[in-house]
């Protein structure tokens, strides 16, 4: 982890309201795990005052060149000034910070995406298919304009839900899980469960899991402010139980944890 | 000819005026890639408390127009904690270190400040009488100066080691307070700790924080932080630790211009983890600028028109002291 400034390779708008961004990183940046954020200061002066942590959609290095690209929605003040930064333009970032994405031997992952959660499992894609390791890739979205970079998923099977039906199955990324579970013949001890989106839809899939005995990663999502562990500002309530008198820090004990374990209900 | 930055708060000497403030930086480890020690004052370590404490319910940040609200709730391992795995690291760290503690009654106060005497680890202590987010007695103590009395009376037979009193700005008249720590034995008094504040959600109907308020720190502050310094400048002869909403490096100067001893950086930090480091080289190159051999000649040269900016409150308010020898 450390600090490193970064110029903007591109920034375009790839469905109304999310972006993609890349952005040139240094050598100093080491290479990120799936999971693993980066602390980016959006505004150069004070507006947005505080970093933003924004979940790696990738990591790319080619001829010497390294590069991180951030999958964003425009919501509030940092991701509408995130939105503006032209080609070229300099920022600096903390990162990479947290702990990412851990898959075990043997075990098939099923990557369960709800909307801009996609993100990090993208770049889990990327590495279980460099790794040659089979995948169940479940992505779940509104409607069409949402579904973004499902057609890079490669090496693993795939399939995609919507709200409204515009695309693929019609039901939540949580409906795709279930049915998947039920006719994929996997059980807890030959598959895994990695997933990132809303909360709501994570306690939906934490819920599942849990009931099965089923090992499931959640990356999580929140405000920060030092993003370090210093500040103890992102909490994560745990349900009662082994550690549950204490809060873990999202940004260094996460973003990425055992789902069953979290709280959802105290959440935010 | 490079200008001297050293000041001393009581007996804490320091190599130049800027510290990091209490709740920023943990105890020195979280930021060691981040920040470079050896080039500042020396850092404020998070508060201790006597018992362990989990902190307050999420969400416990928000971000407000040019500031931040925050509601953590001094979530710390404790004084045994502290004392078997902080102090260790604390030891290593090449800057002075304060340790920050905060107790729910004078008791605990007064055990607090024997474990972190006892622990060797201290070029000083702050005295955290002015938390608002751990319930009723977190304010408390810094908003009444007989009570403010009652804490730095317990402890300061306890301890040689420079006791620095942190007030809040919640409330009135902020001068008396600093007198009645002067008066009973404070070596400095820092401040602002935060104003208190609030955060409502129209959408959901909802307050924002966890704990409904919290405190409000960050560049919005800071116009408040240099008038309460201000005031506190005047009334008592002990140093002042100035701190608020120091934002940008000159912001650091801004507070020693009038008249504050030494800074402390704190949620800005945040943002730009090297403020604490630009802050030190501001205060050189001003001072090098004023043509000053030292800092002492930057310190309070704020050149303010005669019988202007009297904080009526400071001074004459020494009842406190005198109430309670008579």
């Amino acid at each position: 982890m450390t600090l490193v400034d970064c110029t903007v390779l591109s920034n375009r708008e790839v469905a109304p309201g999310n972006f993609l961004i890349t952005l040139r990183v240094p050598r100093g940046f080491s290479k990120p795990q799936p999971g693993q954020f980066v602390h980016l200061r959006v505004g150069v002066e004070c507006e947005p005052f505080l970093r933003r942590p924004y979940s790696l959609e990738g990591f790319f290095e080619r001829r010497g060149v390294r590069a991180v690209r951030i999958y964003f929605s425009v919501v509030g003040r940092g991701s509408k000034v995130l939105a503006s930064h032209p080609v070229g333009a300099t920022l600096d970032l903390i990162g990479p910070v947290g702990v990412g994405f851990a898959p075990r031997p043997r075990r098939t992952p099923i990557l369960v995406a709800g909307g801009r959660g996609v993100a990090p499992l993208l770049f889990l894609s990327r590495r279980l298919q460099e790794r040659k390791r089979p995948y169940v890739f479940l992505f779940g979205a509104r409607s069409r304009p949402e579904l973004y970079g499902y057609r890079e998923v490669r090496g693993g099977r795939l399939h995609v839900a919507t709200d409204d039906g515009s695309v693929g199955f019609r039901g939540s990324a949580l409906d795709l899980l279930e049915r998947e579970w039920s006719e994929g013949g996997h059980t807890p001890l030959n598959a895994e469960i990695f997933t990132c989106g809303p909360h709501g839809l994570l306690h939906g899939i934490s819920d599942f899991a849990r009931s099965r005995g089923i090992r499931c990663e959640a990356s999580l999502e929140g405000p920060m402010a030092c993003a370090v562990g210093a500040c103890r500002g992102c909490p994560v309530p745990l349900l009662p139980g082994e550690d549950s008198g204490r809060y873990p820090a999202m940004c260094v004990e996460g973003p990425v944890m055992d789902a069953t374990r979290v709280d959802w209900e105290r959440l935010p | 000819v490079k200008p001297a930055l050293q000041v001393r708060i009581g007996a804490l000497e320091l190599r130049n005026p800027v510290l990091v403030a209490s709740g920023i930086i943990g105890y020195g480890r979280e930021y060691e890639r981040l920040v470079s020690l050896e080039k500042i004052g020396g850092i404020v370590t998070k508060t201790v408390t006597l018992r362990p404490r989990a902190g307050n319910p999420p969400p416990r940040v928000y971000e407000t127009a040019s500031g931040m609200l925050n509601s953590i709730g001094i979530e710390n391992p404790g004084l045994e904690g502290f004392l078997e795995t902080k102090v260790p690291i604390l030891r290593e760290l090449p800057c002075a270190v304060v340790v920050s503690v905060e107790g729910e009654d004078v008791e605990e106060f007064c055990e607090l400040v024997r474990g972190v005497d006892g622990s060797g680890v201290a070029d000083a202590i702050e005295v955290n009488i002015s938390c608002p987010n751990v319930g009723p007695h977190g304010l408390m103590y810094s908003t009444d100066a007989g009570l403010a009395r009652d804490v730095m009376s317990a402890i300061r037979p306890l301890t040689r080691l420079p006791l620095i009193a942190k007030l809040t700005p919640n409330v009135t008249r902020i001068a008396e307070i600093a007198e009645a720590c002067e008066a009973w034995g404070a070596d400095a008094v820092s401040l602002v700790n935060t104003f208190v504040g609030m955060a409502v959600d129209s959408r959901t109907r909802k307050p924002i924080l966890g704990t409904v308020l919290g405190g409000l720190s960050g560049p919005a502050i800071k116009p408040l932080a240099l008038a309460k310094t201000w005031e506190v400048v005047q009334a008592v002869d002990i140093p002042v630790v100035g701190m608020g909403g120091i934002t940008r490096p000159a912001d650091a100067v801004e507070f020693l211009l009038l008249g504050a001893t030494a800074v402390q950086v704190g949620t800005a930090l945040f943002a730009d983890p090297g403020l604490a480091e630009a802050c030190v080289d501001e205060i050189e190159a001003y001072t090098g600028r004023l043509g000053a051999a030292s800092v002492e000649g930057l310190i309070g040269s704020l050149e303010v028109p005669e019988g202007r900016g009297v904080v009526r409150a400071g001074r004459g308010t020494r009842s406190a002291k005198e109430g309670s020898v008579s």
